[in-house]
């Protein structure tokens, strides 16, 4: 029993900071209609950056600060180069990011290098929860930081006057325009903040990961079916979906192996996209 | 003069030349690139069942892999534990993916768009997970390895795959033959219902359209032709992984058809043809050549949103006036 709740404890922690990659996803998505598949890439690189920030200053606080920063940069320099020419056609904005993704790989390759790497996590030791449990601290600590970083989220979105506009861009992007808001300049934020969201989902997860720059591509499907089933456009319901993939995903593995879990998750999905085609929550949000 | 018939024209002298191009390259002693041309053609072919789908239909699928992984180890699984000859092993490999595209088609063309895509790239990994834990059938992690029975054996007049040249022309003969039928079903009642379903499904419904039925039967058939580049990978390399099978390779389909020229005939071929050749040029000189492959892929998309193709014909309608 101990066994099955650590398990769906992992799986929540590790769901928290996928719903936090997914998050950075959906908005990418709904506002731009991007998909944009260089997204595990982006959270690849918050845990190489991570890591590089924690080997250079010493400081796992400096890494959570610096590298979402780095992230809105790169988010911001890829929307102007490979994006925005190719807005009109949602399959071109597939292949482009593509590219992205082979450059951000092979960068991370040349430069890091291809031996994976393992980062210490900045708060050793374990807790004991109530019922004498065992459990990593940081992984608690992760969880509470991804559930944070979500609400903080979310405010921005519900309280601020930019998180105004974006809602009011992905709504109707014309209407949104002839008011005077700065569509261009909203696209642009969106696209920051989505892959920020990512490298703080990378910096949190470098501890509890191999720090691989083949993780973007392991981790980009999970992202998309939360997106998916979470339905689109949803973000509250995005960060359910993946909390839910992990924890089921987690739990299963306490019974079978880890890609018997994978798999029994994979067929959970189908069911899912079969019987309720909009998303899980389509229903509730209405 | 049009740009059909200009385009007509230059398809003819490039079926010449890769006829030819074993003897050409023979006599230039570079042999080695007749292994990469063959590869080109295989994943031409592959590249096409994405386009299918996609260019002709509108689905855009990121799970042809799956397909293509039936192929593979249908023709592995036929000579290695079945003990078949090459054009039956084919079969089995040919038959297994359209068998299995048959059965996801049920599900997955109730579903469109973004739903689409998403259900493809599960189904493919639900049998990429399962490729690697079914070792006593798939080999697992280490793959499939068998040799290749020959292609003819008519007493005196025997032909085998590991001559080369006639590896090459033999699997140019099956791609050719596989692109001859989408040219024909392009041109037939069927491929106009395709393109119905792609402009509009309702519009389809109303003009008596099955859209469903039509969509399955695109499904099927796209299945069928990943099968046969899978059977062919298999029968090139001697051999069948999982890693074939995994979801990024799909992707490339996707993307040599966006590059190449979604909805175009040869475009998918084009674009794999040139992403091939750029990684076989620079990987000799540069460890690192994917950064430029990325910036390329990146490039082109940009400067030719309707692929290399569309950006041709485009201009060719431009020169000739019309």
């Amino acid at each position: 029993m101990q066994d099955v709740i650590i398990l769906a404890l992992n799986g929540l922690a590790w769901g928290l900071i996928i719903a936090l990659i997914a998050l950075g996803l959906s908005v990418i998505f709904g506002l731009l209609d991007v998909i944009n598949v260089a997204h595990g890439d982006f959270f690849m690189v918050g845990t190489v950056l991570a890591w590089v920030a924690v080997d250079v200053t010493g400081s796992f606080a400096i890494a959570l600060v610096l590298v979402p920063l780095f992230g809105l940069l790169l988010g911001a320099v890829t929307e102007r180069v490979a994006i925005r020419p190719v807005l009109s056609t949602i399959v071109l904005t597939v292949v482009s990011t593509h590219g992205l993704g082979l450059m951000l790989q092979e960068g991370v390759r040349a430069t890091f290098g291809a031996t994976p790497r393992r980062l210490l996590a900045p708060v050793g030791g374990t807790v004991t929860l109530p019922g004498d449990l065992l459990y990593d601290t940081y992984r608690l600590v992760a969880a509470a930081a991804a559930a944070l970083a979500l609400l903080a989220f979310f405010a921005f979105q519900q309280r601020t006057r930019f998180g105004t506009w974006m809602r009011a861009v992905r709504h109707d992007r014309e209407t949104a325009m002839t008011l005077g808001i700065p569509v261009e300049r909203v696209q642009l934020l969106t696209f920051s903040i989505g892959a920020g969201l990512a490298l703080l989902g990378g910096v949190i997860a470098a501890p509890i990961t191999t720090v691989d720059f083949r993780a973007g591509i392991e981790i980009l499907p999970t992202c998309f079916m939360a997106v998916i089933i979470g339905g689109l456009g949803n973000l509250p319901g995005t960060a359910a979906a993946a909390i839910l993939l992990a924890v089921t995903e987690g739990v299963v593995s306490a019974v079978l192996d880890p890609s018997a879990a994978r798999i029994v998750s994979l067929c959970l999905m189908c069911a899912v996209l079969f019987l309720r085609p909009h998303g899980l929550f389509a229903g509730a949000r209405a | 003069m049009n740009v059909l018939s200009v385009n007509r024209a230059l398809t003819l002298l490039l079926l010449l030349a890769l006829v030819a191009a074993p003897l050409f390259l023979g006599w230039m002693e570079v042999d080695f690139w007749l292994a990469v041309m063959t590869e080109i053609l295989i994943w031409g072919l592959f590249a096409s069942s994405a386009n299918l789908l996609f260019g002709q239909v509108g689905l855009l699928s990121f799970g042809q892999a799956l397909y293509f992984g039936f192929g593979m180890y249908g023709v592995a699984i036929g000579i290695d534990r079945f003990g078949l000859g090459l054009w039956p092993a084919m079969g089995l490999g040919v038959a297994a993916s359209l068998g299995m595209a048959a059965v996801a088609g049920l599900v997955a063309v109730r579903l469109t768009w973004h739903y689409f895509a998403i259900i493809t790239v599960v189904f493919s990994l639900i049998f990429y997970f399962l490729a690697l834990r079914l070792k006593p059938i798939t080999g697992g992690d280490d793959g499939l390895s068998f040799s290749a029975p020959p292609i003819l054996d008519w007493g005196s007049l025997r032909l085998t795959l590991s001559d080369d040249a006639t590896q090459y022309w033999f699997v140019l003969l099956i791609v050719v033959l596989a692109f001859a039928l989408q040219a024909r079903l392009r041109a037939s009642a069927l491929g106009r219902a395709f393109a119905a379903v792609r402009e509009g499904e309702r519009k389809a419904s109303l003009l008596g359209i099955d859209v469903l039925r039509v969509r399955w039967i695109a499904f099927v058939i796209a299945g069928g032709l990943a099968g046969l580049a899978g059977a062919l990978f298999a029968l090139f390399g001697r051999y069948a992984s999982a890693t074939h099978m995994y979801y990024t390779v799909s992707g490339e389909a996707v993307v040599w058809t966006v590059l190449g020229g979604a909805g175009t005939l040869l475009g998918p071929a084009i674009g794999a043809a040139l992403l091939i050749l750029v990684r076989e040029e620079l990987s000799t000189v540069w460890e690192h050549y994917p950064l430029a492959v990325g910036a390329l892929t990146i490039a082109v998309v940009v400067f030719a949103p309707r692929g290399i193709a569309g950006g041709w014909n485009l201009m060719l309608a431009r020169v000739l006036g019309r």
